[in-house]
């Protein structure tokens, strides 16, 4: 079973959630490809001003 | 756009002649049509959009083409179908926010002043269109009155079909409230009209008081009917009816609409492509024991798509589905990553500094500005200087081949790049040292582009001379630094689980089923923590049931060791090299580890309000669980039960929301009218939180007629026993009236208090807050670790949490902690401080003084009780070396001597 | 005022002022060119010591931003 495995994986999205899964996986030892249909990554969180509680700027 | 080819230097933007309405900006402002996102975006490319370019969409222009100085453009791309073999798939494709276009009765797409939340985050925004400065949009005057709604497009089935909520924006509106009162000063006016405050996040419910006590943003719980701009002043009239009835009209100069979060159509359809199940909101369908499983094996979920989240749950989430795809793939790990290849490393230590110096001239972003022939020529005569020159792009591949040719013909040992920044590409130099052979730290990389060229662009020649001082520096900087060697230190590849809870065992089992040693200590004599006391969850399976398959699956673990009983009596070492003292029954042992998870969990509060203790018809909702649990008869006589929320939570000494409680009670009132339909079941609560799609059953519980009364913090209800009549006293908000309920059952939701540890906090050198949670790493962006390197953490230690929160959030300590073990070894970096112990003092402040617990007393050796640095926790910050009154620690790379010659070089300045 | 240029040295920490003033560059605004900067791993580096140097060295002003 093991040996059908593939160790590589697909993360879709490049917000906040995808670049800490891709992060996470690609130190961990698994080839990653992160899908992003924008031009650059960082999603939503990109456009906040800071982030609450403690006003850090979100960028 | 030829990415690779593309330097960002910006020439084709300012000269594309096609305005575009910049999307990054929601809209507020314009971009070009070549463009990139913004400033930071990341990769720092630029773009084409195709719906927009002239030359695309008419064959004509062209401009970027001829302006653009690395020839990057290609207009000919056309879009490539790629396949890929995979293992194993993450969704993490977001959410679209609400568009309110639609809700005629907001006046949002006929009047500029009615904005969503996300266009007034860019209005806040130092990089936004009115650089931070709220300006109202029709006239660009400054607000003196704003207004926010909540739930736009959220909890709504009238106007919209979310009957969900979106979980985020009542804090994201306290929070722009705030802040546009921070910029604006305390005139501005900020009012929240809202239906119930969800103020359940860690340190949230602080920060809402903070916003209505010291910040004064109004609360005003209501919602707005209709807004009626006001001819020609921009200004807006609201009509709203208060709780108690009053009709109410106001004048505000601008409304935000607090907009929910939406699964886009396109991702529907994508999801029913892949066969995944979704919820009835389109979320991603998972379990609350499988909270990141989509319903398709290998194909895995996070963030928004798996429910309306905030930024730290969805990085837990992130975490948490990375773990799920390592735990199945671990036995091919490694196997599709490629290890580099290491040029042996060239000795140079004592030899006399030759120094090789690169001047980029980088396109003209550079050499349009700065003479570059002159400060080569000028480079080339200071002392130690062999060789100079110039590079077009000295980040191209071609310029990076020919300094590893250079540094051997020319016998160089020390490098400086002057370029554009050492933020964005000194690690690139760095690797072209380490490809010549060439020690890395023998390198200096000096900012002549984006802080000079691109500052000084009018200046030419005091660029050209501020330029010649850099490089001076810089040059004076190398010649004093050495070949650092960075620590290389084996990590143990054993793991330490504290707590059997739900949480410790969620982590334990992932990193056991990642391949790694796994020991679990519980000081308890049970696996399951809180969770045996539990019923059922929000999605209606069994706790019971659930539990016991994970006890088994711990026990039946070869990998796991399972220490019952146990406690931690000592904790040495640091991260990759711990060694705990594992204490049971008075007998200790010792156990090597690599890296630790704290998943200690908390309790339930007992309380002492509502004369608990004084009749057995008052109970805890954990109690009323155990009926549930045993199928008690006498659920089902009941005529009347009520539940009181908030009971210990969200008090002046107990700053927080207990986060579990309002959906808790709401299950158990459901279950009550499913039990006996005839049943009166109250529940008296402050605002119900019912966060994400839980608020169905919020709906579901009205629509079976529980009964749910407001009450406010400063006229909380009265429960009374009286010659065997069980009553509750509470003022309702819309009578105004107190009402007296008499029934049989009285639950209180208890508050989750934290099992607060300051031993184990002080063994791993970790924070614990105000209210007694451990602080984690950083509340957005590390929730599942700690400051300490190689220290996790997970479940109800870090704030209170339902059961899927708490399973996500354990994996995604475990996959954080794998991506420590994973490496095997760690590398100190180059640039850590090092004691010269015969000058120390032993005076003790470095080690005070040090945030990473790096410094600490030798214990052995000549230099016993001297200060000496562990390299495996230096960040290299120097504070230790600023400290130092005996000038006995050096910080390697920024030493004293280094700083100061480049203040002495910075002489012939100006 | 006009005629004489005040030079000023500033230490910049590498991960907040450094990067704030590389965007400065990226976002194509302007200031006078009479600063010279030295990156530093962290403000918690600094020292009397390096202020004290800069005047000495006939720096007018010394900016230290972290």
């Amino acid at each position: 079973m093991t040996k059908d495995m593939i160790g590589s994986v697909m993360v879709v999205g490049g917000g906040i959630a995808g670049m800490q899964s891709a992060l996470d996986l690609a130190d961990a030892g698994y080839y990653v490809y992160l899908v992003e249909k924008g031009p650059s990554i960082g999603g939503v969180m990109a456009q906040l001003d800071k982030t609450f509680p403690t006003n850090d700027c979100a960028m | 756009m030829d990415e690779s080819k593309c330097i960002a230097c910006g020439a084709c933007t300012e000269k594309c002649p096609k305005k575009v309405v910049d999307t990054y900006n929601a809209g507020l402002a314009k971009r070009k049509a070549i463009y990139v996102e913004y400033p930071q975006a990341v990769p720092l490319k630029y773009r084409i959009d195709p719906e927009e370019c002239i030359y695309l969409t008419k064959g004509k222009c062209g401009t970027c083409k001829k302006k653009c100085p690395v020839d990057a453009i290609d207009y000919d791309q056309k879009p490539e179908n790629v396949t890929l073999d995979v293992g194993s798939v993450i969704l993490a494709p977001g959410f679209e926010p609400f568009s309110p276009a639609g809700l005629d009765n907001y006046q949002y797409a006929s009047h500029p002043n009615v904005v969503t939340a996300l266009e007034f985050e860019r209005l806040l925004s130092a990089s936004g269109p009115t650089h931070g400065h709220v300006a109202r949009p029709s006239d660009g005057k400054d607000p003196k009155k704003i207004a926010w709604f909540q739930c736009v497009g959220s909890r709504d089935m009238n106007r919209c079909d979310n009957a969900y909520c979106s979980s985020v924006c009542c804090m994201y509106a306290i929070k722009e409230a705030v802040i546009a009162k921070e910029h604006a000063g305390d005139d501005l006016d900020c009012s929240i009209f809202f239906m119930d405050m969800r103020t359940h996040g860690k340190e949230f419910e602080r920060f809402y008081d903070n916003a209505k006590n010291k910040s004064g943003v109004k609360f005003i719980r209501s919602r707005v009917h209709t807004i009626t701009p006001l001819q020609d002043t921009g200004d807006l009239e609201l009509r709203y009816v208060t709780e108690d009835g009053a009709l109410k009209t106001d004048v505000f100069d601008m409304v935000v609409l607090s907009v929910g979060m939406q699964i886009p159509a396109e991702l529907v359809s994508l999801s029913n492509k892949l066969g995944i199940n979704l919820t009835p909101g389109n979320f991603c369908d998972t379990g609350t024991f499988t909270p990141v499983e989509t319903s398709r094996p290998g194909i895995f979920v996070s963030g928004a798509f798996q429910g309306p989240k905030d930024i730290p749950q969805a990085v837990v989430d992130s975490s948490a589905a990375s773990a799920a795809a390592a735990e199945l793939l671990s036995g091919v790990r490694n196997t599709r990553t490629k290890e580099k290849e290491l040029v042996p490393e060239m000795n140079v230590l004592g030899d006399r500094p030759k120094i090789g110096v690169f001047i980029c001239q980088c396109g003209i972003n550079i050499a349009g500005v700065v003479n570059v022939p002159k400060v080569v020529e000028y480079a080339a005569s200071l002392p130690y200087v062999e060789f100079a020159t110039d590079k077009l792009f000295a980040c191209s591949q071609d310029a990076q081949d020919s300094m590893v040719d250079l540094i051997a013909e020319k016998g160089l040992n020390r490098i400086v790049m002057a370029a554009c920044t050492p933020k964005t590409h000194e690690p690139l130099f760095q690797e072209t040292l380490t490809n010549a052979g060439l020690n890395k730290y023998l390198f200096e990389m000096t900012n002549i582009r984006n802080q000079n060229s691109w500052v000084h662009k009018n200046n030419p020649e005091l660029a050209t001379e501020k330029a010649k001082d850099l490089v001076r520096m810089a040059i004076a900087k190398v010649a004093m630094q050495e070949p650092l060697k960075e620590t290389e230190l084996d990590v143990n590849q054993t793991a330490l689980v504290i707590g059997g809870g739900i949480a410790g065992m969620a982590s334990a089992s992932s990193l056991a089923k990642q391949g790694y040693t796994t020991h679990l200590v519980e000081k308890g004599s049970r696996l399951g923590g809180q969770a045996n006391n539990l019923f059922h969850t929000a999605k209606g399976e069994s706790i019971p049931e659930k539990l016991a398959e994970m006890v088994k699956d711990i026990e039946s673990n070869d990998r796991i060791k399972l220490h019952l009983n146990t406690e931690l009596s000592n904790v040495d070492g640091f991260v990759g090299n711990f060694v705990s003292t594992l204490s049971s029954n008075g007998n200790e042992e010792t156990l090597d580890h690599g890296i630790a998870v704290v998943a200690t969990g908390a309790s339930p509060y007992t309380p002492s309000e509502y004369s608990y203790g004084s009749d057995d018809r008052i109970i805890t909702s954990l109690d009323l669980d155990k009926k549930l649990m045993a199928g008690d008869p006498a659920l089902k006589k009941l005529n009347g039960a009520l539940f009181i929320q908030c009971v210990g939570s969200r008090e002046p000494e107990r700053m927080y929301c207990s986060r579990v409680c309002c959906t808790h009670s709401i299950e158990n009132a459901i279950e009550l009218k499913e039990i006996n339909p005839d049943m009166n079941v109250y529940v008296l609560y402050r605002d119900i939180r019912t966060y994400g799609e839980k608020e169905l059953l919020y709906k579901k519980a009205r629509q079976l007629g529980v009964i749910f009364i407001r009450f406010s913090i400063d006229n909380k209800p009265v429960v009374k026993t009286e010659n065997g009549k069980l009553t509750v006293t509470v003022t309702d908000h819309v009578l105004q009236l107190p009402m007296e309920l008499e029934v049989d059952l009285v639950t209180l939701a208890t508050a989750i208090i934290p099992n607060t540890d300051e031993k184990l906090a002080n063994f791993f050198k970790v924070a614990i807050n105000q209210d007694g949670f451990f602080i984690e790493k950083h509340a957005k962006l590390g929730p599942s670790e700690f400051p300490t390197d190689g220290v996790y953490l997970c479940g109800m230690a870090h704030y209170p949490k339902p059961i899927d929160e708490s399973i996500a959030h354990a994996k995604a300590a475990a996959a954080r902690a794998v991506t420590l073990l994973a490496r095997q070894k760690i590398f100190s970096s180059g640039t850590i401080a090092q004691v010269d112990q015969a000058n120390c003092a032993a005076c003790g402040v470095c080690v005070s003084i040090c945030p990473y617990s790096a410094p600490s007393y030798a214990e052995k050796g000549r230099f016993a009780g001297k200060a000496e640095v562990n390299p495996a926790l230096c960040k290299g910050c120097g504070l230790c070396v600023a400290s130092c009154r005996s000038g006995a620690i050096h910080l390697k790379g920024f030493d004293t001597d280094q700083i100061l010659t480049q203040i002495f070089e910075m002489d012939e300045a100006v | 005022m006009a005629e004489k240029e005040p030079k000023i040295l500033s230490f910049l920490c590498n991960w907040c002022s450094y990067g704030a003033a590389d965007l400065a560059g990226v976002s194509r605004m302007e200031y006078p060119s009479n600063i010279r900067v030295i990156r530093i791993p962290c403000t918690g580096r600094m020292s009397v010591k390096f202020i004290l140097a800069a005047f000495r060295q006939g720096a007018d002003a010394v900016w230290v931003s972290g």
